[in-house]
């Protein structure tokens, strides 16, 4: 069953990708790529990730997608893009070099089955090795519960959070600098 | 054919790969700033999505924290690089990569 989902939504997602990268008009484009989004909240809750489905859909389908819709109608740039001006002839080469880096970074990940082991991934994490916080007692299934995430979150990654406030604030006066009117050029 | 009752890590990965695949041939291929933009983020998903498969693999949340850093990095990411676009787009009414080829404002 978690298979024949993860499976549907896999096809689904890809199709969205290449329709998304395909597409001439901005708009089309950006609903493709919330399709995407809404699949990738439907592989979280297969991981068993289900705090960073909902984060998937609030952030990047929400927030994320509705500034960039905003910015495409502000802009009315949703015509169909023009083609190329220079360096045309170079575009199958990056089709060829996109081709070529999805099928080595695909052949990492299934390189396992090739190989005389059973597995290149490690299936137990060794604690004496890693620096992460191993779940005890909790089933892998539980392990993305809202609890255990803001546990690791608020106690071994509290300094990594509070310095994503000061990026965040960074962000916010970057943005209203970059797009306040300038006399000179006004 | 017998269908394995969870799905595997490496199927996660290919998965992964593939979607990061078609998001940098998005930035290649595309000569919109938007949709360069879009693609990134399509990247950016792929590898969230390694990271939590990774995560359930080895029985830890870290993989799951660093996504929702990635995620809060790219809303940054975002904010400061649409600005930076209407910006463009302001001096030189138009979103087209090919027509920035100027350090110069």
């Amino acid at each position: 069953m978690e298979f024949v989902v993860f499976a549907v939504f896999a096809a689904i997602s890809v199709t969205a990708a290449l329709f998304m990268v395909l597409q001439r008009n901005a708009m089309y484009s950006a609903l493709f790529l919330v399709l995407n989004f809404f699949c990738f909240a439907v592989f979280f809750i297969l991981l068993g990730a289900y705090f960073l489905a909902v984060v998937q859909v609030a952030v990047y389908a929400g927030a994320i997608m509705v500034l960039m819709l905003f910015v495409i109608m502000l802009l009315n740039v949703a015509y169909p893009e023009p083609l190329d001006k220079v360096l045309g002839f170079l575009r199958p080469f990056g089709v060829v070099t996109a081709v070529v880096f999805a099928v080595v970074l695909a052949g990492v990940g299934l390189a396992s089955k090739m190989g005389d082991n059973a597995s290149i991934l490690p299936t137990i994490a060794d604690p004496s090795s890693g620096a992460g916080i191993m779940l005890k007692g909790v089933g892998a299934a539980e392990a993305g519960h809202v609890q255990e995430v803001a546990a690791t979150l608020f106690s071994r990654y509290l300094f990594p959070f509070e310095v994503t406030s000061v990026l965040l604030l960074a962000a916010i006066l970057g943005a209203s600098v970059l797009v306040r009117k300038r006399a000179e050029h006004a | 054919m017998n269908l394995p009752s969870t799905v595997p890590t490496e199927a996660y990965l290919v998965l992964s790969a593939i979607l990061f695949g078609i998001g940098a041939m998005g930035v290649m291929l595309r000569k919109s700033a938007l949709t360069m933009f879009m693609s990134v983020e399509l990247m950016l998903n792929a590898v969230n999505l390694s990271f939590v498969a990774f995560a359930r693999h080895f029985g830890r949340l870290d993989g799951q924290i660093i996504v929702f850093f990635v995620m809060a990095v790219a809303a940054a990411e975002v904010a400061v690089g649409l600005a930076i676009i209407v910006d463009i787009f302001r001096s030189r009414r138009s979103v087209d990569i090919d027509d920035v080829n100027w350090l110069r404002g």
